[in-house]
Formats: C-alpha cells, sequence, structure tokens
C-alpha cells in the first residue's frame, strides 16, 4: 500500500512539474513580447535538442549486435542522407531499418 | 419580391442563425453574427439573407456536437488531419517505446490504474521510464521528483520557443496544446509554424500531431503492461525512436547555423555525459543553441562586410 501511494505521488508531483514546464514559457511570452536576441536563439532549439536526443540513442549499443554501435552508426548516417533529400519521416524510418538490419546481418 | 415579404424572411434568419451559436461558442457567433447584420440591412431581398445564412451553417453532424473550442471546426479542418496523418509515421516509431514503457511500468510492480496514469498523466516515456526505474531501487521521492524534473528541463526550451507562435491564441488553446507538448509534437509543429503565417493553422496542425501521439501512447503503453514485450529485440525497433527525430533533423542541416548547433549539440551531448540525472542533455542544448546563434550573427557580419 506505501508503494502504490508513493507511486501515486510520484506520478502526480512529475506530471504536475512536466506540464509546469511545458506551459510555462508560453504563458510567459503571451502577454509580453520576447528579447529579439531570445528570439533568434530559440530558432536552433530544434537542430540542437533533437541532435542531443539522438546521438545518445544511436551510440548505444543493443539489440542487434550486441556490444557494437556500429550498425546503429552506419544506419543512422544513410537514414539522415534519406531525411535531407526526401524530408519525408516514411521514407526516413524505411530506408533506416532496412540499412540497419542490413548492416547487422552483415556484421554477423 | 416585395419588402412586406422580405422581413419576415430576414427575422426568422435572425433567429435560426443565433439558435445553434449558443451552443456552437464564440467564433462561431462572431461568424453567423456578419449574414445576421447583412439580412437586416438587405431585408429588402430575403433571398440574400437566406442564401448567406446557408453559406456559413455548418454541416449536420456538426451541429449535433457541440463544440466549445475558440477555433471552430477544429476536427475537420484540414490542418488538423495533416497533423494527425503526417505524425502516424512518428506513432510506428514510438510503438516499441511506449512497449518498452508498459513492460517497465508491469515489472516496477505497478498496478494497472497506475500504468494508466503514467501515461495519461506524465505522458513522456524518458521520465515515465526513469521515474520506474528509481522507484523500483527504493529512491527516495525527493530524488525522483528532482531527477525527472532535471529530464525535463528540454520541456522548458520548447515552450520558450513556441511561446511567440502561441502568444496570438486564447488562453484555453494554449493550456491545451501545452499538455501534448512532446518531443515529436514540437519538431513536427513547429515546422509547420515556420511554413505558415496563420497560427491557428499551426496550431490545429499542432492538435492533430497531439491527438495521434496521445492515442498512441496509451494504447502502446496498455500493451506493453498487458502483453508483455510483443515485438523481438532483435528487430531493433527501438531504433525507430531516433530515426523519426533524424528525419526532422537532417533536412534542417541547409544552413550554417543549423549544422553548427547540431554538431556542437552532438559532441557535447557525448562530452558531458558523465553528468548525473541526464544533465548532458540540457547542457547540450544550451551550448548547441548558443553555437548556432553565434554562428548566424558571425555569418551576418561576414556577409555585411
Amino acid at each position: 500500500m506505501e508503494g502504490a501511494l508513493k507511486l501515486w505521488a510520484i506520478i502526480l508531483i512529475v506530471g504536475a512539474l512536466n506540464y509546469a514546464s511545458r506551459l510555462s514559457f508560453i504563458v510567459f511570452f503571451s502577454r509580453r513580447s520576447m528579447p529579439p536576441l531570445l528570439a533568434r536563439a530559440l530558432r536552433f532549439v530544434p537542430a540542437a535538442m533533437l541532435t542531443a536526443l539522438i546521438v545518445p540513442m544511436v551510440l548505444v549499443p543493443s539489440g542487434d549486435v550486441p556490444g557494437a554501435a556500429g550498425p546503429r552508426v552506419l544506419a543512422a548516417l544513410v537514414a539522415a542522407a534519406a531525411a535531407f533529400r526526401t524530408r519525408s519521416t516514411l521514407a526516413t524510418l524505411s530506408v533506416g531499418m532496412l540499412a540497419l538490419w542490413a548492416a547487422g546481418a552483415l556484421a554477423r | 419580391m416585395t419588402a412586406g415579404a422580405g422581413a419576415p424572411n430576414a427575422d426568422s434568419t435572425d433567429s435560426h442563425g443565433l439558435a445553434p451559436c449558443v451552443t456552437r461558442g464564440v467564433a462561431a457567433a462572431r461568424r453567423s453574427d456578419r449574414p445576421a447584420r447583412r439580412a437586416a440591412g438587405a431585408a429588402r431581398d430575403g433571398r440574400i439573407g437566406r442564401r448567406k445564412r446557408r453559406a456559413v451553417d455548418a454541416p449536420r453532424s456538426l451541429r449535433r456536437t457541440p463544440s466549445r473550442l475558440p477555433v471552430p471546426r477544429t476536427y475537420r479542418s484540414a490542418e488538423f488531419r495533416a497533423g494527425f496523418l503526417e505524425m502516424l509515421p512518428a506513432c510506428v516509431g514510438l510503438v516499441p517505446f511506449g512497449l518498452v514503457c508498459g513492460v517497465a511500468a508491469q515489472v516496477a510492480g505497478a498496478d494497472a490504474l497506475a500504468a494508466i496514469g503514467l501515461a495519461t498523466i506524465i505522458f513522456s516515456g524518458a521520465a515515465q521510464i526513469l521515474a520506474l526505474q528509481l522507484f523500483a531501487a527504493g529512491a527516495p521521492l525527493a530524488i525522483v521528483v528532482l531527477t525527472c524534473f532535471v529530464l525535463g528541463l528540454r520541456l522548458l526550451m520548447y515552450s520558450a520557443a513556441m511561446a511567440p507562435h502561441l502568444a496570438s491564441l486564447p488562453p484555453r488553446w494554449q493550456r491545451g496544446l501545452a499538455f501534448v507538448l512532446t518531443d515529436q509534437a514540437f519538431a513536427a509543429a513547429i515546422r509547420r509554424f515556420g511554413a505558415t503565417r496563420d497560427p491557428r493553422e499551426g496550431a490545429r496542425y499542432f492538435a492533430g500531431c497531439g491527438a495521434a501521439l496521445w492515442i498512441t501512447w496509451q494504447a502502446t503503453n496498455l500493451g506493453g503492461y498487458f502483453a508483455g514485450n510483443l515485438i523481438p529485440a532483435a528487430w531493433s525497433l527501438d531504433f525507430a525512436v531516433p530515426l523519426c527525430f533524424i528525419a526532422l533533423v537532417a533536412p534542417l542541416m541547409r544552413s550554417v547555423p543549423n549544422v553548427t548547433a547540431a554538431l556542437v549539440a552532438g559532441l557535447a551531448v557525448v562530452g558531458f555525459g558523465g553528468l548525473p540525472m541526464k544533465l548532458n542533455l540540457v547542457v547540450a542544448g544550451v551550448l548547441g543553441i548558443a553555437a548556432g546563434t553565434l554562428a548566424e550573427l558571425a555569418q551576418e557580419r561576414w556577409k555585411a562586410r
């Protein structure tokens, strides 16, 4: 019972903090204007933040060939080339997964 | 047609036009206000008022479901549908992630209701898994909360980047869209906001993305909780998550400042990998943003020369 209560406390507090983070600046800047330098800097959020999310996921070895990140790095590069050309999520997903399976099969 | 025949016609237009407005909300009222006024002015010819009224009236099926949203016909709009459909490939990529979250809840000893609570209330895969791991390890509540908050610091950046686009929308929309402000929805919606001038279009697209993600997330979390890990690990379907992000980032690499931001962030996230609580994510993000801004300023100065 104690465990269940603690888990619910975690769910509610983490959920509330998450939502507060998501809403924070949307509300803050809805009434006042944003400094131009900040507005300029925030345009780089997608490139910087998403790359920071991608790199650890690509470098972590798991699943395919245990202990080797090689196939993932290779597949990620191939997928990035496909994404650069096509700008399509579906094409990137298919090319990337096929490249990973092919590289995994070759490395085995 | 005589003026006498037109007047009652205009009256009936008015009452008919206003009746459904009460249920359909402010924006709908503003819309049907216009033909009613025109009908009163052009009472000489009732047919004008009538035709106008029919033109702006909502379809019969929509009248039955009163919507209180200030942006009318959200769920039927082309943008909402586009957001929903264009999010589906990314949702496929999220399936293994959602299943893993469901499995993590089951392994950590959460009951079904708590598993649903995790997916609906926290609605963030990384935070859910981290919270469950710490919970299962018996970490104190304060540590769990603090760690998850630090992991969620990137949401502050998303919030700030979204702020200018959402500033002109009603508070209800800001609160609703903030709830579905996730990595995937942010990346997809910010691109749409950049491509359109009307923030309402971007907001409807954003809402469509959020709806697709939310439904997928609940379904896969529950699936993972009850059915365990359905997909063999050898398929490495978890790789679909970084692939979805790559699909959104790679096309940005056509400008030098964006390339700089990505390079610096990518190097920093590895370089600061030793930081606790996944602080390297936020540090890398901030450094990347700063590098991109500096690169752009330098580029402008170079061109001005």
